[in-house]
């Protein structure tokens, strides 16, 4: 919000007259009617012990705001960036033109586990993998993003976008009379649209039948899923109403079976189909494969999506734009050095005081390293997991994430923070007119995951 | 409509109703306790147990039969499946399995009636906390089946009201069970002390004390009580109403109509029995066979409605 110590950024003045107006009883008050409508609603973690409280994350009263022109950038760049890694997966399954030009070894594509052999060969209705990406970016200085992370299998908290906005509507209108915010409650709208305009071959139903596949009620993005399923009017599935028969995928309902066209799955891989994947799993859905690859049915995002987004391969997405897209990278990456290369861990190494080290398989803000702030002996025992694995690791400077101002019992104080926008891709690619800003709410931290006592906040794109 | 959905909504309305029926009996051993009785007034608070089908559990748990003791069982218990906690966790439960199936103030009417009893179940009741809670819990019941009126039409809504009713008419079924003796034939009025208790325990806990004030004149007699909640079409509780109900929303269901013959023809004789029977040959016949039979038949329409829609 401020662009030096004592200067706020225009686009910002709305907002800084607005939190002056309101006094510590008013916020005070608004806070726990935020709250209240947020365990109203149910926008809860479960957690797996029953007996406690279902926990909600913390919400900041404060928007983060993003004039027209800074979208902009960021949109063609998030689109940009999207449309190179299906590029990538569709590339990988089948001819491996990105490895035969020697620009990514073959070695950690295919050895990974988030490859999934059994979709060599296989094209997906109009070669998308990947139809809703999440991408992280955290923002430097005034006009420098960067990608910090992609999240291709099921990007999660696109609910918390949804639901953020209207809690800010509900509570401030004026807020919304005064500023020209570009509406996002049309995304599940959005997201119909692409999963139905990603209908498999065999589907002769012009409005394709798509539902939504959750793990069940103790999955923690439980909320997300009956939120989505019910914004777009489509049944949410746990695997025990769906089943296999003849080359077709079908739900169990009180007219008997009905066909299903496209599957938007949040489980994992291996949950999918216990005769393609794990033998072992009791969720899933035997045969699903087969009637996937034979064209019965779309599974969105396709199996073994989640190369994509491991952590060693986002080295190589900047290659992949220019590669598949013949552009520059419009959003750049974080400088990120792969342990796995003998002389880059060793700058790791002997740089590591001053560096982020994370997990290639890590998530959540756990099993990370933030030289920085860490003691020497968490230090030493991570030189050690890195000497003894080294392709487990990546590295990364600590990255001076931008401040947003935050109400922290009542007082306006800045806290880092990051952005997650949601795009689309199916017969059209699209950006959401937003996204979730995710907010570490510890003074000091760097670290924004929920699990980790991160907030979050509405964003806002202001209309042009 | 997913038969998992249409498993969920149905027992949505049946835990609700169930929660509702529990309340409400927990309100007329209230009543009962501030009386002087004769018999005492444990054989109400017992009588109050068998009604809500939880002698059994009670006396496992408890040793002796006592307000605080039956209060806190019928009411928070986790260990006593019709709790009202459980009612209203098991209906939450399956209501955010089902959330898009209904409206979304439907969702926020059972959300937060959850969300306060977890707050009412951290705090600690006194005996004369009763009538709150219940008058709570029957606000809240009344607010989830407001939401209901903007629902849909169609599967769903049908299924809601079939569990409401297959619910309703076992519970109104049990409690008269309980208390058939009351409604016995006898030569004089049911005027004396001890009878007037014993009756209004069955009309408060049908919640229709003053309704059959207005529904019949003159004196009270058994057998206009008895008609009342057995025969009376006016009377929401009764079991005929009831009857008459699931068979609406039986066939208003738009799926399966060989599923719904199939159901209907095990319910027809018994629905063409209640709309032309006299209360007085069922009092003759024996009140008590006829409830005995009636329970049954309502338990075989649900296992019927299991098997041909949920599995």
């Amino acid at each position: 919000m401020y662009q030096s110590e004592s200067v706020i950024r225009n686009h910002y003045n709305n907002i800084n007259d607005w939190l002056d107006q309101m006094t510590s009883k008013v916020i005070l008050e608004k806070n726990a009617e935020a709250e209240t409508h947020f365990r109203n609603i149910g926008i809860t973690f479960s957690t797996n012990n029953e007996t406690a409280r279902e926990r909600i994350i913390p919400f900041d009263l404060i928007p983060r705001i993003f004039t027209y022109t800074e979208w902009l950038r960021l949109e063609r760049g998030v689109i940009q960036r999207a449309k190179a890694l299906n590029a990538f997966l569709a590339d990988i399954y089948n001819q491996g033109e990105i490895i035969k030009a020697n620009i990514i070894p073959k070695e950690i594509i295919y050895k990974k586990k988030s490859f999934e052999p059994s979709m060599f060969g296989f094209s997906p209705p109009r070669d998308i993998y990947s139809p809703i990406i999440g991408i992280d970016l955290v923002r430097t200085g005034p006009n420098d993003y960067f990608v910090l992370e992609d999240n291709c299998r099921t990007p999660s908290g696109v609910s918390y976008m949804l639901e953020n906005r209207e809690i800010m509507m509900r509570m401030f209108p004026d807020l919304f009379h005064n500023n020209r915010v570009t509406p996002i409650d049309d995304y599940p709208t959005r997201l119909l649209q692409t999963l139905m305009s990603l209908a498999p071959i065999k589907c002769e139903n012009p409005e394709p039948v798509c539902v939504l596949l959750t793990p069940g009620p103790l999955n923690s993005a439980y909320y997300e899923h009956s939120f989505l399923s019910d914004q777009m009017g489509i049944e949410m599935v746990e695997s025990t109403d769906l089943f296999v028969e003849g080359k077709y995928l079908y739900m169990k309902t009180v007219d008997g079976p009905k066909r299903v066209d496209v599957v938007y799955r949040r489980i994992d891989d291996d949950f999918l189909d216990p005769l393609c994947f794990n033998p072992q799993s009791v969720i899933g859905i035997p045969g699903i494969m087969d009637v996937y690859r034979t064209g019965g049915v779309n599974i969105c995002s396709a199996p073994g999506a989640g190369i994509a987004d491991d952590k060693a391969i986002y080295i190589y997405v900047p290659e992949m734009i220019k590669f598949y897209l013949g552009e520059q990278p419009i959003l750049d990456n974080v400088e990120t050095w792969n342990c796995e290369k003998e002389q880059e861990l060793k700058y790791v190494l002997d740089n590591i005081n001053e560096l982020v080290v994370k997990e290639v398989d890590g998530s959540g803000g756990y099993g990370m390293l933030i030289g920085p702030k860490s003691s020497k002996s968490s230090i030493d025992e991570f030189k050690t997991k890195l000497s003894t694995n080294p392709k487990g690791y990546i590295a990364q400077p600590l990255l001076d994430l931008s401040f947003s101002p935050t109400l922290i019992k009542n007082q306006v104080e800045g806290r880092r923070v990051d952005l997650r926008p949601f795009c689309l891709i199916g017969e059209q690619a699209q950006l959401s007119s937003g996204g979730l800003t995710r907010v570490a709410m510890n003074e000091g931290s760097f670290v924004v995951n929920s699990s980790q006592g991160g907030g979050v906040k509405d964003t806002w794109v202001l209309a042009e | 409509m997913l038969s998992r959905t249409a498993e969920y909504l149905y027992w949505i309305s049946r835990y609700m109703e169930r929660a509702e029926t529990t309340a409400r009996l927990l309100d007329v051993g209230y009543r009962m306790s501030l009386f002087p009785n004769p018999s005492g007034y444990n054989n109400e608070w017992e009588s109050v147990l068998s009604a809500a089908g939880a002698i059994e559990g009670y006396k496992n748990k408890y040793d002796t039969i006592e307000q605080k003791n039956v209060e806190d069982y019928l009411f928070f218990d986790e260990s006593n499946p019709s709790s009202v906690y459980n009612c209203i966790l098991n209906a939450r439960n399956n209501a955010l399995v089902v959330r898009t199936s209904f409206t979304p103030e439907s969702w926020l009417a059972i959300n937060k009636t959850y969300q306060e009893i977890l707050n009412l179940k951290e705090k600690k009741f006194t005996k004369s906390d009763l009538p709150d809670l219940t008058e709570w819990t029957i606000e809240q019941v009344n607010l989830f089946r407001g939401s209901l009126s903007s629902l849909l039409r169609n599967d769903g809504y049908n299924f809601l009201f079939l569990g409401l009713f297959i619910e309703r008419a076992d519970n109104s079924a049990r409690l008269l069970d309980v208390k058939y003796f009351v409604l016995l034939p006898k030569p004089q009025y049911v005027g004396g002390n001890i009878d007037n208790m014993q009756w209004s325990i069955l009309l408060r806990s049908l919640s229709s004390f003053r309704a059959f004030r207005w529904a019949y004149d003159g004196n009270i007699t058994a057998t206009k009580i008895a008609d009342f909640l057995v025969l009376n079409n006016n009377c929401p509780r009764s079991l005929s109403f009831c009857i008459q109900n699931i068979v609406k929303h039986l066939t208003n269901l738009t799926c399966s109509p060989e599923k719904v013959g199939r159901i209907y023809n095990n319910l027809k004789d018994l629905n063409t029995k209640i709309q032309e029977e006299k209360i007085e040959t069922i009092v003759e016949y024996g009140l008590h066979q006829f409830v005995t039979q009636f329970i049954r038949k309502i338990s075989s329409v649900d296992n019927e409605i299991h098997k041909e829609f949920f599995n």
